[in-house]
């Protein structure tokens, strides 16, 4: 209760400090295996942005946009991992990752028939001079898929 | 606008923003269904202004709730003012006497002055903010442009330099805006403006709804204390 007291603090006393710092940017990558002890090969970012948007699809996103609210969200709890917090809000922040990825598989065109089993890693996408950097900053644990269409 | 107007409007603004996030909602997890269909159904009876010190209650002991579900905002800033709206309406509603009453609603539209003027700050303090290099940043490898074309935006420096400073010097001279009726009303369009371009540059939708929630609370504001000067 206290803990939830101490989130609600910042609402009733914000800071306002929209957009301060543009930090580096993490993206949420994941990979399908068919074994626990197979090495990751192909690496799928996690519902990427659309090549292009029109103006009325922005129009409509303006009242129905749950998809890309929830990619923020994800977003959060990947910066809430790499800030690395206590124990149990690393663990609530990885299993609300991989629980997602999971509901959207089957709404996905990847071949599902031989995965068994899930991981997800956090790239830190960041501005070095000219150039972009991208730096792979951590390996979530490797999550067993369990679906109803499997014994 | 009078003081109940302010309120009266403050609710079904809130309403609907609430509303519009909760459908959001509906269509994932179970668990979070239960906590936003009823914060739909209680939204609802806000806009229709029905029991509304119950409903704000109610719909406040949800926030914590929503909170404890996800550790936390689910959608940072938009979160936090949704809570300080149905806080400071609760607070309105339920003190004993008028004074009291402008007090905690006062305090929302001084919030919301602090929303802008602050962000206007901390962004003035920061030289990558000056040079235009902070939004190019935002542009060029964020998590926020909804489309792969927008960040092709980083190609037109002198465009974000002058972006930048425009939503600077705007943030840091909004508190003027106070100093009459006209210019608030004007700072109100822009800040509307801003929140638009937002939505649909960066898919922060909530924000919109829920910022535009807060207004009534400063047109009033600015009548109740500058108007008088």
């Amino acid at each position: 209760m206290l803990h939830t007291l101490k989130l609600l603090l910042p609402a009733l006393l914000p800071s306002w400090n929209f957009f301060d710092v543009i930090a580096p940017s993490p993206r949420i990558q994941f990979s399908l295996l068919s074994k626990k002890d197979e090495t990751p090969e192909e690496w799928q970012e996690f519902r990427p942005r659309p090549a292009k948007l029109t103006f009325i699809q922005m129009l409509k996103r303006l009242l129905w946009n749950p998809k890309w609210n929830e990619s923020l969200f994800m977003v959060s709890c990947a910066e809430r991992i790499i800030a690395q917090p206590a124990q149990r809000i690393q663990q609530h922040s990885e299993d609300e990752i991989l629980k997602r990825i999971i509901r959207i598989l089957p709404e996905s065109n990847l071949n599902l028939a031989t995965a068994n089993y899930l991981q997800f890693r956090l790239v830190l996408v960041q501005r070095q001079g000219e150039q972009l950097q991208h730096e792979i900053v951590f390996y979530s644990r490797i999550q067993a898929l369990i679906r109803d269409d499997k014994p | 606008m009078n003081f109940d107007l302010a309120i009266r409007l403050t609710e079904i603004l809130a309403g609907f923003a609430l509303a519009q996030q909760s459908i959001e909602h509906l269509t994932t997890f179970a668990n979070e269904r239960r906590l936003f269909l009823p914060r739909l159904l209680l939204a609802i009876l806000l806009i229709l202004g029905i029991q509304t010190v119950w409903v704000t209650s109610l719909l406040l002991l949800l926030g914590l709730a929503i909170l404890h579900r996800f550790q936390g905002p689910y959608n940072g800033g938009a979160d936090r003012m949704s809570l300080l709206i149905l806080f400071c309406l609760w607070l309105a509603l339920i003190a004993p006497t008028r004074y009291w009453q402008e007090v905690a609603f006062g305090y929302l539209a001084l919030q919301l002055v602090l929303s802008y003027f602050i962000s206007g700050w901390v962004k003035v303090v920061n030289p990558d903010w000056r040079s235009g290099q902070a939004l190019s940043d935002v542009f060029q490898f964020s998590a926020y442009p909804v489309s792969e074309s927008l960040r092709q935006w980083v190609e037109s420096p002198r465009l974000l330099f002058a972006m930048s400073w425009g939503v600077m010097l705007f943030e840091l001279l909004f508190p003027f805006a106070l100093l009459s009726t006209t210019s608030l009303n004007i700072a109100l369009i822009i800040t509307a403006s801003f929140h638009f371009s937002n939505a649909c540059l960066f898919g922060l939708n909530r924000f919109f709804w829920i910022w535009i929630a807060a207004y009534p609370a400063i047109i009033w504001f600015q009548l109740r204390i500058f108007a008088t000067l």
